[in-house]
């Protein structure tokens, strides 16, 4: 079933992705229970959806806006509001407050993942006027929690794998899962990552890779992601 | 696409200075700007634009991009993600050009 069902034109492998998602996201992953990751997603869609708070509010200290019901650390939830809504202010200061309340440093890159991908997926349904992608019934099994011994703080704030690439592949390096899903967006919305740097002049789709890039970098901009 | 001129980093700067060599580019920048700031009026007036201009294939494919750009400007600044190596020199001149200096992940990005 498609994510989507729209007049427009959209791609069918832009839309089956979207759905793939949707899915992964209600996977048991590496730290996060499928409640707790589609959790993570509600989370975001609730960050976007409120009023604005300033970078320094955090959502746990205002009353009324964080669900009763919510099953998620407070530290986590803090950590999707920031990313989500003010991305450009984030320092190693602030990461090391978030770990330091309790939450693994992998288990936060695993967040982070799924932060970035609803919020890269639910921007695309709210500028079409598309009813936001679905969420799925969570699979009930138990996340393993097992650290890697393999993966280490070396480069990032977050401890990665030692794979090749630009550093922001590398970034989800430590929960592959996530870097997956970081590719299977990438593929259908941008460039296939593998690429990303060895065909500068394709078109993609509709878009030259020059007008690709226009948007790619006038959105970072105003983002105020400066990687 | 046709290229009619020396592509430049106008359109990634603001969307005022032009199309900076590349099809659309400064209308493309406004698809931008509207889709971050979710001014419900400035969106439907600027994606009309894209269509009569480009086609409804084009603002499909734009917004894709757009949107998933909020994913990886999340993934580098909550990662602490530095710049590559050996790209720090040579993108000096195109980070004051296109006015990024200023920004908090710089001091983060270049750790």
């Amino acid at each position: 079933m498609p994510a989507y069902l729209t007049e427009l034109p959209i791609r069918p492998d832009l839309n089956e992705t979207h759905e793939e998602l949707a899915k992964r996201w209600a996977t048991t992953g590496l730290w996060w229970s499928g409640a707790e990751r589609l959790a993570i997603v509600e989370e975001v869609r609730a960050a976007r959806d409120s009023e604005p708070l300033a970078p320094w509010e955090s959502p746990s200290a205002v009353e009324g806006l964080i669900s009763e019901e919510n099953i998620l650390p407070i530290s986590a939830v803090d950590a999707i509001w920031r990313i989500t809504n003010h991305p450009g202010t984030l320092t190693a200061e602030w990461h090391a407050s978030i770990v330091g309340q309790g939450l693994n440093p992998e288990a936060y890159v695993e967040l982070v993942g799924v932060v970035a991908q609803a919020n890269a997926i639910d921007r695309f349904a709210d500028a079409l006027n598309l009813e936001r992608v679905s969420l799925p019934e969570p699979s009930h099994l138990e996340p393993a929690k097992s650290p890697d011994p393999s993966v280490q703080v070396s480069s990032h704030w977050v401890p990665t794998a030692q794979i090749k690439g630009p550093n922001v592949v590398k970034a989800l390096s430590a929960v592959p899962f996530e870097n997956e899903s970081m590719q299977l967006l990438s593929s259908v919305q941008y460039v296939g990552l593998g690429d990303l740097l060895s065909d500068l002049v394709s078109d993609q789709n509709s878009l030259s890779r020059m007008q690709v890039e226009v948007i790619a970098a006038r959105t970072s901009k105003l983002n105020e992601c400066f990687y | 696409m046709n290229q009619d001129a020396e592509v430049t980093f106008e359109a990634i700067d603001n969307s005022e200075s032009g199309d900076g060599g590349v099809e659309h580019g400064a209308l493309l920048s406004r698809l931008c700007e509207a889709i971050y700031n979710e001014d419900q009026d400035q969106l439907a007036s600027i994606k009309d634009q894209v269509i009569e201009s480009a086609g409804a294939d084009v603002l499909v494919d734009a917004v894709a991009v757009s949107a998933h750009f909020y994913m990886m400007t999340r993934i580098a600044d909550a990662t602490g993600t530095p710049l590559d190596a050996g790209s720090v020199e040579p993108s000096i001149q195109i980070r004051e050009l296109v006015g990024v200096n200023a920004f908090t992940s710089r001091r983060e990005a270049q750790k």
